[in-house]
């Protein structure tokens, strides 16, 4: 049989299956198990409801089961084995986290989780607010949309003709060696590259430090709150003073640079900045995401709460961050989120462009470098376990999140 | 998109011929080719309506080249071949064979690699037949069932990969007519090598082009420039011992090594952009400094592959050349070979598996690719003329003048070293770190 | 929402060039290679893709002399274009590489052997020489010479038409399709029972499940590779398109399940009570009113999982197999490169190939993903 008509009858058995699936399994449920009927209808009834979600989750569980998370039982026993297929409890774990690689690559990891998800989700929800106000919105969508179709290396090709570097007497091919040449320390290059990045990273300070304290008041003012929402307030304002301390550290580093200027930089050998080139290329990727899901939030909030805050008289800005936001906080966890996973699993960028070599080591590409390249599977297994435990604190939110929905 | 099959169509139509992989482009029986192999290979084997599928590292033109090969052995058996390569061809094999769905036949440049596979009884062995064929009928044939022997399941060492094309890494590429206009000559020692090197930077060039860059295998070709460099200040067999880590890798014997590299490549004036450069520039961009005018650099140390990243037109042989890295004069150890090379062995054997490595002994098999492009074989038996360019039949020599030949020493090491810490110690090393500092740390990562 | 904005113009301004900065911004990249797809292997390496379309005043590789041979008079001579007529002005030349720019145009060389070259401005050269050049090494020139900018389709020609992937690009297509649509369309239906039963059924652990489909979401698929196969190899579907889908199904589960879950909680409540109170099953509530409301849910996660498969290498190889009748997209590009990789312009160009199918999806899917149409009908 051709595949392509093999394909379409997949696709035909597939959905008739499903629906069909539903529709018999409801009709049995509902005729011939517990019917409706008879001195029995109401416990009955109670019974089919009781039944029914997990017909409807039924077909899935088993994919999920099968699929995802057997693989991740089999891969917390391997994670036990040492390479030989021994049980060594765990020593594979005790000895990663005496790997210099390691910690540098948790710590990595760590500053890719608050950089990448806070600046795509941040830049979507830019992008789908502000298209959404013009008539050729759709076009800017589409275009901002674009790279979320480009394959991971194809983004990595795209990126090594930005951040390349000749020598200082070669024609630059990288576009931000380039800019970079232009500039020769005049007054305009201080300007630009030391002033106005000064200022944003102030403001950024700012506005860390203020939102710090809007997680945090509500400690002594209300006291209501259960324990784990305070430990989460707490948690919340340590993110944002470490923040802030880390801003500091860069608002005092440019102020103080003495740039090199004239000279070509390397740019993804620069410890610690060269992250961030990395992480540019995941923001560039996934702010078209966060974009669509986003945009389609904001255009389900109801018209008659935004015309009732302009009869209050209340400006765009109020509108959109007293209005809209909290009515599409539940769509930003879920942006957010599936962000962080992303991050977390992704390891294609930073092993097509560096390899983890300079200091930009993370976890996933630890990993694989561990499952085939050292073909240390016990290792690469443990690594595995380690990236799908730094994703419980997500976990914590997301039940949170959707218990509150419920009620 | 039915617009376009019928264009694509149409365009493979007019491209058929020559360029439609089955066909077989040496017709049988016509010019200096071995075909009574060919003919005696084909009457001894019918295996029609089997398949065998071919996993390899050979991407765009090799691929075409190597399915001009693999048309030879379909046609004289009946076998319908399929042949797959892909960018991460060795994290594929890992799964295939693990998850029990292999290949016939996996073809890989890492001896490394295939020691794992073999240890966990995942390949099949070969047999003394073909390990006493192939100690026979190639040159230094000993060395070459040694590189294709590994400890089995049961740590018995034996015969698992029949090594077929190789690859020449102790070559020195130049520009002739740059060394005419600046009368320079082809050094014959390593001595003569350097004062060559200290002679251009004397008259205000630029005598190296050194990039390591290679994305995510940064590194890989100063490990090329230390092996040739250990063979040239070491006896062999203490590179053998360096490989098997019985000679550690922070011993003064390799620490020398390393800190000669560095003479080359970590002295500012001997390279393009000065030694901050190195690790920065591209391997496939570096060449090119050769053919700058004024030229940025007059050397440059490659494998033979690299020809393929010289200008569009440039003509190997007139527009550019090599010489052989020269050894020391002072040292008593000969014209030592460094090279590296893909090993075939079998994943899943069949009749086909078993008739595909009986082809590889051939000479028809390696005829075919040389007498086309970039192949270079060990094979005494084959018939040297039909080499296709003059440059291939002057790396053959270099080949048969070794009197040591080694094959590339990252590839024989643990994965973990020769694929990563040894790659990030050289960086680490040009990028200002001593070399003792690295040689410590490449040995602190070498797995127990 | 219109008038809000509308009555300050200033405001709407600023919104036209925030959204003008950051479509730069974001396209920026893309132009590089977009236009690099379209430059020479040689190109790419030697200037910046910005400046590929102006003219430049560069050193230019050195051109070896060639010609067919002319004799008159005992004296032979081969003239010529340099750049081959393809136009560029000349500012200096040279024949050694140490003195590049040793001669001006117009002025003849003197060169070893008796040999005469003259170039001119426009690249024209004639050389002469006393005895037969034939069978001998002609000399080089260098020039300094701004030449037009010169675009090339070859590229996409490698791409569409080359014979070096073994099997023709249109059947690559035809197979991805095949692997992408029942891929996506499978799991957005399984997803979307599931969904529903998460976000509006009343039972047990609800709260905990979705937990444990947010923690599957972050499994690397590289784990998961090796004991699938092993199972399919196992139930005997092997590697295949069964295989493939089945498991492409299997990991685009858990973010279908989210996504639609998130969403289809967020619909009116009142509806679904209303519906209840009026009789329907959950069945009919989900069939009549959760799906057609969730359309702008259903059509994004189809997009996204769409453009997963799509892209996909690494899952068609292990479980579609590599047989050449059944490579896919990605898989036939990769091999167009070289061994060693780094050949940019293939690259670039078969980035743009492999994008053109997404993004008509995204555009044909882009009107069901406002909801705000469905949403207004119901209120």
């Amino acid at each position: 049989m051709h595949p392509a008509l093999q394909a379409i009858l997949v696709i035909l058995g597939g959905v008739g299956g499903c629906v069909g699936y539903f529709y018999a399994s409801n009709l049995i449920l509902d005729k011939v198990l517990f019917p409706a009927r008879g001195p029995q209808a109401g416990r009955n009834i109670n019974r089919a409801n009781l039944v029914r979600p997990w017909l409807f989750l039924a077909p899935a569980l088993a994919a999920l089961t099968l699929y995802l998370a057997y693989p991740v039982f089999a891969t917390f026993w391997r994670s036990l084995l040492n390479q030989a297929g021994q049980f060594v409890g765990l020593a594979n774990y005790a000895k990663m986290a005496h790997e210099p690689k390691f910690t540098e690559a948790l710590g990595n990891n760590l500053l890719w989780l608050i950089v990448v998800p806070a600046a795509a989700t941040g830049f979507g929800l830019l992008a789908a607010q502000l298209t959404d106000r013009i008539r050729w919105g759709n076009l800017a969508k589409s275009l901002i949309f674009m790279p979320m179709a480009i394959s991971f290396v194809g983004a990595s090709v795209i990126f090594k003709l930005i951040y390349d570097t000749r020598e200082a007497n070669l024609p630059q091919i990288g576009i931000l060696n380039a800019l970079w040449l232009k500039a020769e320390g005049g007054i305009g290059s201080v300007l630009i590259l030391q002033l106005l990045p000064f200022a944003l990273v102030v403001s950024l300070i700012a506005g860390f430090a203020y939102l710090g304290w809007l997680v945090l008041r509500p400690l002594w003012r209300r006291r209501d709150e259960t324990a784990w929402i305070r430990v989460g307030r707490v948690i919340g304002a340590a993110v944002a003073v470490f923040l802030v301390i880390e801003l500091a550290s860069w608002a005092y580093g440019i102020a103080t640079a003495d740039l090199p200027y004239g000279q070509p930089q390397a740019w993804l050998q620069i410890p610690y900045w060269n992250n961030f080139f990395l992480m540019a290329v995941l923001i560039w990727i996934q702010t078209g995401f966060a974009m669509v899901i986003l945009s389609a939030a904001l255009r389900g909030v109801p018209e008659d709460t935004i015309e009732a805050a302009v009869l209050d008289g209340a400006n765009p800005f109020q509108i959109f961050f007293r209005i809209k936001v909290p009515q599409i906080v539940g769509t930003i966890v879920v942006v957010w989120t599936t962000i962080t996973i992303t991050v977390l699993k992704v390891f294609d960028i930073v092993y097509a462009m560096t390899n983890g070599q300079w200091e930009t080591q993370v976890l996933a590409n630890y990993m694989y470098d561990k499952l085939f390249r050292a073909f240390d599977w016990g290792m690469g297994a443990a690594a595995a376990m380690v990236i799908m435990a730094l994703v419980t604190p997500i976990l914590v939110w997301n039940v949170w999140n959707a218990r509150r929905e419920m009620r | 998109m039915k617009r376009m099959l019928t264009a694509s169509a149409a365009t493979l139509a007019l491209l058929s011929g020559a360029a439609l992989a089955q066909d077989l482009v040496f017709p049988v029986g016509e010019g200096a080719f071995n075909w009574d192999s060919y003919k005696a290979f084909d009457a001894a084997n019918n295996l029609d309506g089997q398949t065998l599928t071919i996993f390899g590292p050979w991407r765009g033109e090799d691929q075409v080249l190597a399915e001009s090969v693999f048309a030879y052995f379909a046609a004289a058996t009946g076998v319908k071949v399929n042949y797959s390569s892909s960018e991460s061809y060795e994290q594929q094999i890992v799964i295939d064979t693990e998850a029990g769905s292999p290949p016939n036949i996996a073809i890989l440049p890492q001896p490394g690699l295939i020691a794992d596979l073999v240890k966990k009884g995942k390949v099949t062995a070969l047999g003394q037949e073909t390990q006493d064929w192939l100690a026979q009928n190639y040159a230094a044939g000993d060395s070459w069932v040694g590189l294709g022997s590994f400890a089995g399941p049961d740590g018995t060492k034996a015969l698992y990969a029949f090594p077929y094309k190789i690859d020449v890494k102790s070559l020195v590429w130049y520009v002739p007519e740059n060394f005419e206009d600046a009368g320079y000559e082809i050094p014959e020692t390593m001595e003569d090598l350097k004062a060559l090197t200290e002679q251009i930077v004397a008259d205000g060039g630029t005598p190296w082009c050194i990039g390591l860059g290679s994305g995510g295998a940064t590194g890989w070709p100063a490990t090329d420039w230390v092996e040739d460099l250990m063979l040239r200040t070491q006896p062999a067999d203490l590179y053998d011992q360096w490989v098997s880590n019985e000679l550690p890798f922070n011993s003064p014997e390799v620490v020398g090594a390393i800190e000669e590299f560095g003479w080359f490549a970590k002295t500012d004036a001997n390279v393009a952009g000065g030694a901050s450069a190195v690790t920065s520039t591209d391997f496939r961009d570096s060449p090119k400094g050769l053919f700058t005018s004024p030229p940025q650099c007059y050397l440059h140390h490659q494998a033979s592959f690299i020809p393929s990243f010289f200008p569009e037109g440039t003509q190997v042989g007139t527009d550019a050349d090599f010489f052989y890295m020269p050894a020391y004069a002072g040292k008593d150890l000969g014209k030592p070979v460094l090279g590296a090379g893909t090993l075939a062995f079998i994943t899943k054997d069949s009749d086909a598996s078993r008739a595909f490595i009986e082809f590889l002994k051939t000479p028809i098999a390696h005829e075919v690719w040389m007498a086309q492009k970039s192949f270079l074989t060990p094979m005494k038996t084959v018939n040297a003329d039909l080499y296709g360019d003059p440059t291939m039949k002057k790396m053959g020599e270099i080949l048969l003048n070794a009197t040591t030949f080694r094959f590339d020493a990252s590839d024989l090491m643990p994965g973990a070293v020769g694929a990563g810490s040894f790659w990030t110690g050289m960086v680490d090393f040009v990028g200002g770190k001593s070399a003792q500092e690295v040689a410590d740390a490449i040995q602190a990562s070498w797995p127990k | 929402m219109d008038n809000i904005v509308g009555k300050k113009p200033a405001l709407l301004w600023a919104v036209h060039l925030s959204v003008l900065a950051l479509v730069l911004l974001w396209v920026l990249p893309v132009v590089g290679l977009l236009v690099s797809s379209f430059r020479t292997g040689d190109q790419i390496v030697s200037s910046g893709w910005w400046q590929a379309l102006s003219a430049q005043e560069a050193q230019q590789p050195a051109i070896r002399i060639a010609g067919t041979e002319v004799a008159q008079d005992g004296v032979f001579a081969i003239s010529g274009n340099l750049y081959g007529g393809k136009g560029g002005a000349i500012s200096a030349w040279g024949t050694s590489s140490r003195e590049p720019e040793a001669h001006a145009p117009g002025d003849t060389a003197e060169l070893a052997d008796g040999l005469r070259l003259t170039v001119q401005e426009n690249g024209d050269f004639s050389l002469t020489s006393p005895a037969s050049l034939a069978d001998q090494r002609l000399p080089r020139v260098f020039t300094t010479a701004s030449t037009p900018p010169e675009f090339t389709l070859q590229n996409y020609r490698n791409v569409l038409f080359s014979p070096l992937a073994g099997q023709s690009i249109g059947q690559a297509f035809l197979n991805t399709l095949t692997v992408a649509i029942p891929a996506t369309v499978i799991p957005i239906l399984v997803a979307a029972f599931a969904a529903y039963a998460l976000a509006w059924m009343e039972f047990p652990g609800r709260a905990l499940l979705v937990a444990f489909i947010v923690g599957l979401l972050v499994v690397p698929l590289q784990l998961a590779l090796i004991p699938l196969l092993q199972f399919h190899n196992w139930i005997g579907i092997g590697k295949g398109y069964l295989s493939i889908w089945m498991a492409h199904t299997g990991f685009g589960l858990p973010l279908a399940i989210y996504l639609l879950r998130n969403y289809m909680v967020g619909l009116p409540k009142d509806i679904i009570e209303n519906a209840r109170v009026d009789g329907a099953t959950e069945f009919q509530i989900f069939i009549r009113i959760i799906l057609p409301l969730s359309f702008p849910a259903l059509a994004s996660f189809a997009i996204f999982q769409f453009l997963w498969t799509w892209n996909d290498l690494l899952v068609a190889m292990v479980f579609l197999g590599t047989d050449n009748d059944k490579l896919v997209l990605t898989g036939n590009l990769v091999n167009l490169m070289g061994s060693r990789g780094g050949d940019w312009e293939i690259l670039s160009a078969s980035a743009f190939v492999s994008i053109a199918v997404p993004l008509l999806v995204f555009f044909s899917m882009q009107r069901f993903l406002v909801r705000g149409l469905l949403a207004g009908s119901v209120k």
